[in-house]
């Protein structure tokens, strides 16, 4: 299932809810109403990049998008990251 | 601005209607869509935690480890800034949060890491989780508004007051294991211990009766200085960077010690401005992206205002007002993200920005209404900085504030009154949009115009408890005393600031080139003044001379026994000193151990790309490169309820021989006969629940209810205000800060007077166990001032208040006594009664008991509801409670 908080759409606001950017209405993390709408495409996050691989039960894996190599976790979020690949 | 109400009164009276002048007030216009949009947004959120920048500073520390620690530091902070996900509201014309949230903070585990180490698998189960601190035990976050102090389905609170998602635990736990046993707090524990008394450090601590360690907050209680990127823009001081690094690397200049870290400092100062460039730029290319799928034309044309906004203000120095605001307050989270921090002043921004509104309202780029909508709006965004820290600094210090205070008035570079004309918007702005912050502090001068004094004044009946009067001429003259060995000048003192609640900070004038002149603007130039002995209970210092060091409340040792008899006065007071003095000398040494090695470890960076003395020396703020340096002070709390309870001791006891001084320490062991507040559950003193004891003690309690208070204009109290005010300016500069230079004494309870009242016995000023100190230093303690407020002004006056950094008095009257034109005008004549007999500072609840009772019992129908607990204002649902009672019970006058 497709969450609004995964959605390029989604707004963060705190943490159990958004907005989202077309609506400008609130839609929830969690939970009832929190599927996401046909109109979904995922936000940039660390997890959706193709630097990013083996990540473990937590999330945490690995990003080679540096020169130096280091762990990372899915759900960052990576719109400022410039070496993000999608 | 001239009001509404003076131009209906012109024409009711040209057309011959007569009217009651008392009944007009100007009627507020309502503030602009965009906030009340955001604010009805702002109402929902909760308070959230993420680990976006603590992983990238963490990262970026470690990938650059083996340089030198102010390059490590410059370029964590900036990296991490350049990662922060940008996020947008729809109706923002300002941008940027701290975090990818809108009331969003994060943890900094390379200052205080073991809270979360020694959780990390409680925080993974939630269960066996380690005691908390005392201090954190004994204090009350809000349990209201967007306080997270519960974990739900993903969400876990941390500290009472944050929600983190469950997916950032793991890389909370996994970051903090890096600093294990090497963060801030650790190695500064590591040297503290180096002294031989650090235990009677630790025993106070435990009592409560001091409060927090100085890097649980190193940085804050200070005041912005704005002008270096709005003179520059962040592309020319990179450039400016580059010519300095290749003039000075290398070059020690006739300075051994520091001369060779100009260049290092310099190199520093370009990586912060790359990344503060960086965070800017990613909310223009966010807002283009938002503008690309936007349906809505209005909505895209508003992201591409904001784009074209943030393009500039990444790279160029401000060319408009709002550019300029939005540049302040870029700087201004680039500094609060630094570290734990609260008390970062915003300065006088209304002289600050000045140019910027005249030259757009010259121009015809905007209007007043467009520049009141951009100040509601940063209303908005100064309300939503918060700190991350422990339960017992957030709640028990802070009530969850962060103290964004911003300035009006005083006297400007010329000696002449510095009130601009966007100061006026400033205040109209906070009439139109109700938030707690930023407070506005009025700068009180005889200079000022008689307008602007009566439009603060008016803002203060809104009942939001701001803005506060300081008497610009009693801290002027604080300044030369303080900072006149560092060579302060009489110009100088003029640009100083609150840095905080009511911490008078030292400040400086920078010559703005904007507009084809010259504009001399003040702004900070000092470092922090809230990181020396915090908060010492005098209360609770008296009681342990009574019970012979030992804390009756846990049985345990504080101070080594006197083991002396206590036959008179002034015996007692030499006992009291001399546990004050223990208390002081390690409590200095502990925190200058503290903050010496924060500096060593962590020294800020993007605060000292601004403070004044910084960029001009090639220094940062941990070498002494601002202006000024001796801004380290002692806290007390409990200012009253001491000089209350030496009273009742000295004439019940030794002049009056009524009771001996065990028949006293019997009654305040056991409460005067009441139950204490622990057991009730109510913190307020007017609350009291009789035991089967309480016949045995009702003539003590009585004659010690009775016994002379102070906040009446009598001699017996307020000769011992005098006695100790004196004492304490001629002791506290003897100690000397991590700068060098000589303490004096800050005299703020922010909140602490609600756990610091929590762990003291009953006073023998007929003060209950338990419940809370007097409020401020000079506030009459709640309901015992009878003779008037001018009664209690004549006491508050009795020594020279520009001996210490501050005095606080709060009052509270009943919005009947300043009801319209008239009142306004009562009130600000009582404001000016206390600043001519030299106070330096008043502020006022306008709100009656009733209210806020009714408040207490149904907290969701008063969201919106704020109150001043001390030198801030908050948002009544977000206070604990034992803050909540000790307000309610303030004296109220219904008649000015």
């Amino acid at each position: 299932m497709n969450r609004h908080y995964d959605c390029i759409n989604y707004l963060n606001l705190d943490c159990e809810k958004g907005l989202c950017a077309l609506d400008k209405g609130i839609v929830m993390i969690d939970g009832e109403g929190s599927q996401a709408c046909p109109r979904f495409k995922p936000a940039k996050k660390c997890g959706n990049c193709k630097n990013f691989s083996n990540p473990d039960k937590y999330g945490i894996g690995t990003c080679s998008g540096y020169e130096k190599e280091n762990w990372a976790y899915a759900t960052c979020g990576a719109f400022s990251c410039k070496n993000y690949k999608g | 601005m001239k009001s509404n109400a003076k131009k209906v009164e012109d024409i009711l009276k040209a057309r011959g209607v007569e009217i009651n002048e008392d009944i007009i007030e100007y009627k507020i216009p309502e503030a602009h869509e965009s906030f009340q949009k955001l604010i009805a947004i702002y109402y929902g959120m909760k308070v959230t935690a993420d680990m976006e920048a603590p992983y990238w500073f963490n990262r970026i520390w470690w990938e650059n480890d083996g340089d030198l620690n102010q390059m490590k530091r410059a370029k964590a902070v900036a990296g991490s800034y350049a990662h922060i996900t940008p996020t947008i509201l729809p109706w923002e014309k300002l941008v940027m949060s701290k975090t990818t949230h809108m009331r969003g903070a994060f943890p900094f585990p390379w200052v205080c890491g073991s809270f979360f180490n020694a959780q990390a698998q409680a925080f993974m189960d939630e269960v066996d989780a380690p005691p908390l601190s005392e201090a954190d035990a004994v204090s009350q976050v809000g349990t209201g508004g967007g306080n997270v102090t519960k974990s739900y389905g993903e969400i876990i609170s941390i500290a009472q007051k944050f929600g983190v998602r469950k997916e950032d635990i793991p890389v909370l736990v996994k970051v903090s294991k890096y600093w294990e046993g090497i963060a801030i707090e650790d190695i500064s524990k590591k040297y503290g211990k180096y002294l031989k008394n650090y235990d009677q450090y630790q025993r106070e601590m435990d009592a409560v009766v001091i409060m927090f360690d100085s890097w649980a907050i190193p940085q804050g209680r200070e005041v912005m200085n704005y002008y270096v990127p709005l003179q520059y823009g962040f592309d020319k001081i990179q450039e400016l960077c580059d010519e300095k690094m290749q003039t000075l690397m290398g070059e020690a200049g006739e300075d051994g010690v520091l001369g060779m870290s100009r260049g290092y400092y310099y190199a520093c100062m370009k990586e912060v401005a790359k990344g503060l460039s960086q965070w800017a730029q990613n909310y223009a290319d966010k807002a283009r992206d938002l503008a690309s799928r936007e349906p809505d034309e209005a909505f895209k044309k508003n992201y591409m205002e904001i784009a074209k906004m943030m393009d500039n203000v990444a790279h160029k120095a401000p060319a408009s007002f709002r550019e300029a605001l939005q540049m302040t307050y870029l700087c201004h989270l680039g500094v609060v993200n630094e570290d734990p921090q609260s008390g970062q002043s915003i300065g006088r921004l209304g002289q600050v920005l000045q140019p910027f509104y005249e030259k757009d309202i010259a121009d015809g780029v905007c209007t007043d209404e467009d520049v009141i909508e951009l100040l509601e709006l940063y209303r908005i965004k100064i309300t939503a900085i918060e700190c991350f820290a422990s339960s017992g600094v957030t709640g028990g210090v802070l009530s969850g504030n962060t103290f964004n205070n911003l300035g009006i008035g005083g006297r400007g570079h010329d000696g002449l009154s510095a009130a601009t004309p966007l100061e006026y918007l400033i205040i109209e702005a906070a009439m139109r949009a109700h938030t707690p912050q930023p407070t506005l502090s009025v700068l009180y001068d005889e200079k000022l115009p008689d307008a602007f004094l009566m439009k603060a004044a008016m803002c203060i009946k809104l009942g939001m408890g701001f803005p506060a009067f300081m008497n610009a001429r009693v801290s002027e003259e604080f300044m030369l005393r303080q900072y006149g060995e560092e060579g302060m000048t009489v110009t100088d003192a003029r640009a100083w600031m609150l840095g905080g609640c009511l911490e008078n900070s030292p400040g400086s004038w920078s010559p703005l080139e904007y507009n084809g002149k010259v504009t001399w603007i003040p702004g900070g130039a000092g470092p922090t003044a809230g990181t020396g002995i915090h908060f010492t209970g005098l209360p609770k210092v008296l009681e342990l001379v009574l019970t012979n060091g030992v804390d009756a409340r846990t049985d345990k040792m504080v101070f080594p026994p006197h083991n002396e008899k206590i036959d008179s006065f002034e015996k007692l007071l030499e006992l009291w000193k001399r546990y004050l003095d223990i208390s002081n000398d390690i409590a200095n040494k502990v925190n200058n151990i503290q903050m010496d090695i924060w500096r060593k470890l962590t020294p800020p960076t993007v605060n000292s790309l601004l403070k004044k003395g910084c960029w001009e020396k090639g220094q940062t703020i941990a070498d002494c490169g601002a202006l000024y340096n001796g801004t380290i002070n002692f806290e007390s709390c409990g200012t009253i309820t001491f000089i209350n309870s030496l009273a009742a001791i000295k004439k019940l006891v030794f002049e009056e021989k009524k009771y001996t001084l065990e028949e006293m320490k019997d009654a305040m062991l056991n409460n005067f006969g009441f139950k204490t507040a622990y057991e009730t559950g109510v913190f307020s003193p007017d609350f009291r629940e009789a035991t089967e004891d309480a016949p045995k003690y009702a003539k003590i309690f009585a004659d010690c209810i009775n016994a002379p208070k102070y906040g009446n204009a009598n001699p017996e109290a307020d000769s011992l205000l005098k006695w100790y005010e004196d004492y304490m300016a001629e002791i506290l500069p003897k100690l000397r800060s991590y700068y060098g230079r000589p303490e004096y004494m800050c005299q703020i309870s922010v909140s602490t007077h609600g756990p610091q009242g929590f762990v003291t016995l009953a006073t023998a000023d007929g003060r209950l166990a338990g419940t809370t100190y007097s409020d401020g230093s000079v506030s009459a303690a709640a309901g015992t001032d009878r003779n008037g407020v001018y009664a209690v002004f004549e006491s508050a006056t009795v020594y020279d208040h520009s001996m210490e950094q501050n005095s606080q008095m709060n009052l509270k009257i009943h919005p009947s006594a300043v009801k319209g034109q008239t009142g306004t005008r009562k009130l600000l004549n009582l404001i000016q009664a206390y600043m001519r007999k030299g106070g330096f500072h008043v502020q006022f609840n306008i709100v009656g008991s009733d209210t806020l009772r009714e408040a207490q019992k149904n907290i969701d129908a008063h969201r919106d509801l704020m109150v001043r607990v001390a030198g801030f204002t908050q948002y009544w649902c977000e206070i604990g409670k034992a803050i909540q009672d000790e307000v309610i019970y303030r004296t109220e006058y219904d008649e000015v």
